[in-house]
């Protein structure tokens, strides 16, 4: 084969590939943060982090990757490309939950213990505000236009909202007991709450401020993937994820995955959805229009993946 | 008198908040044993959530609901010591169930929000009992004494899961 064949050939199988995404799981137990081609299906990089990883937010534009480690008390900034910690920033109690805004500044920080959400300025690579929230904040996501935070308060069963340009929670949203991941849908419109100890997911109605909807799920529910206009949620306990419609809110799909699903997200393309297992060690792929488990890709010791893990590369 | 029911009830609120509440590491272990006997015939002796005589930490075993999801057994340590637990799953078909700690005092078993997995497996004609574990450690915030971190959790449920192994596999290979 010429040259130019197999450049052609090789353009072929980049236009082909049904993303150019990438994982960046944090794997707790080994300390570290895998680097997964998605394409390809396959680990490319381990990055050591420390202080027992646990969540992470990638910067809308995929240069940065955001890695809370609860027993550091500390917030790795990590350049996705180079595949590099570039600075550990403290901060106090126990950092968990991280989001980051869409232009890339601030990052949010939820401190587990201390009921605040650290704002963390990436350039100074420092604390520059505290905001105070309900008990145990957990996951924490932004709305697509920047306006917004959400925080899911584990131990107060609310969702505190906060206005980014005052830094000043302006609402508390009574959800389910024990809400722990929340994702908020691409128009900015809804959120999706999942709550650990009454499984059973929250609708938020954003606009009015309140939950519109139940939907109940199998046990321990950690997370919501959004994707083709269905819900994706990871059931800790029992080893499966729960698929509804967001529209009727009927169930349409138990799909069993690897022992102790936690981090879930969409791919880019919304054409899969990625379901991080805990204690399996595997990152299952799930084909969103057939419903089905396609793919299991190796990560490193209790991935955890909690917050948005996955970056379209450039 | 009034008091120290004010004082009691107050210790039961706490216990009730600290049960639920957990630290954000948490741990895993798995603990493997391989058995010189058919796994229907292992499975015959674990295959039952109401019965955890096979363990020789296990004094009596009381429970209700059977082998049903939401089923309850407590069980008692020898020396004292009390363990309550919740079945989760129960499959015989795949010999399997998991099961969780629903109360237990970390003088016992320093762990919190434990859940585990107990399955017999096929090795060509032996069988292979795998036990899992997942668990927090007893001390729900940061910085824990050294008796309730993260290394003494996984310590403790090791050992609980060595011994039962070990004893399971006398008990059956031993044929009394």
């Amino acid at each position: 084969m010429s040259a130019r064949a197999a450049i052609v050939a090789f353009g072929l199988v980049l236009a082909g590939g049904a993303s150019a995404d990438e994982a960046f799981v944090t794997n707790q137990s080994s300390d570290d943060l895998s680097v997964l081609d998605l394409a390809a299906g396959e680990p490319v990089a381990t990055i050591p982090i420390g202080g027992r990883p646990a969540g992470v937010a990638v910067s809308r534009d995929g240069a940065r990757a955001y890695v809370t480690s609860p027993e550091s008390k500390t917030l790795s900034i990590v350049d996705t490309a180079a595949r590099k910690v570039l600075a550990q920033i403290p901060v106090a109690g126990g950092p968990l939950g991280v989001a980051v805004h869409p232009s890339g500044k601030p990052v949010y920080v939820a401190d587990w213990y201390n009921h605040k959400i650290h704002v963390v300025d990436p350039d100074s690579k420092s604390v520059t505000m505290d905001i105070q929230v309900g008990l145990s904040p957990s996951g924490l996501a932004v709305t697509p236009d920047g306006k917004t935070l959400l925080s899911a308060d584990r131990d107060s069963n609310e969702v505190s909202v906060v206005d980014v340009a005052t830094q000043k929670r302006t609402g508390r949203i009574k959800v389910g007991d024990r809400p722990f991941g929340v994702t908020i849908d691409a128009k900015g419109e809804r959120a999706y709450v999942a709550n650990v100890a009454t499984n059973n997911v929250s609708v938020i109605d954003l606009a009015k401020r309140e939950t519109i909807a139940t939907v109940q799920v199998d046990e321990r529910p950690y997370a919501v993937a959004l994707a083709g206009g269905k819900a994706f949620v990871t059931n800790q306990y029992a080893n499966s994820v729960t698929v509804f419609d967001v529209a009727t809110y009927a169930k349409l799909a138990d799909i069993s995955v690897g022992d102790y699903p936690e981090g879930i997200e969409a791919s880019s393309d919304g054409a899969f959805v990625y379901v991080s297992n805990w204690f399996a060690n595997t990152l299952s792929r799930i084909d969103v229009a057939t419903l089905k488990v396609v793919k299991e890709i190796p990560t490193g010791d209790g991935p955890r993946a909690f917050g948005l893990f996955i970056r379209k590369t450039p | 008198m009034k008091l120290q029911l004010l004082a009691a009830a107050a210790l039961v609120v706490g216990a009730v908040g600290a049960a639920d509440a957990h630290g954000p590491t948490r741990q895993k272990t798995e603990q493997t044993i391989e058995i010189n006997a058919a796994p229907d015939k292992v499975w015959a002796v674990i295959g039952n959530f109401q019965d955890m005589s096979w363990h020789p930490a296990i004094e009596k075993t009381e429970g209700s609901g059977g082998n049903d999801k939401g089923a309850k057994r407590k069980l008692t340590l020898q020396g004292g010591g009390v363990i309550e637990e919740e079945l989760n799953t129960f499959d015989a078909s795949k010999m399997m169930y998991s099961y969780r700690i629903t109360n237990v005092d970390v003088k016992v078993l320093p762990i919190s929000n434990y859940s585990s997995k107990i399955t017999v497996k096929d090795a060509g004609g032996k069988s292979q009992v795998v036990w899992d574990g997942a668990f927090y450690r007893g001390f729900p915030n940061n910085d824990p004494p050294p008796e309730l971190s993260d290394e003494a959790a996984k310590k403790a449920v090791d050992g609980v899961y060595k011994a039962g192994l070990e004893a399971l596999k006398k008990k059956i290979e031993g044929g009394s």
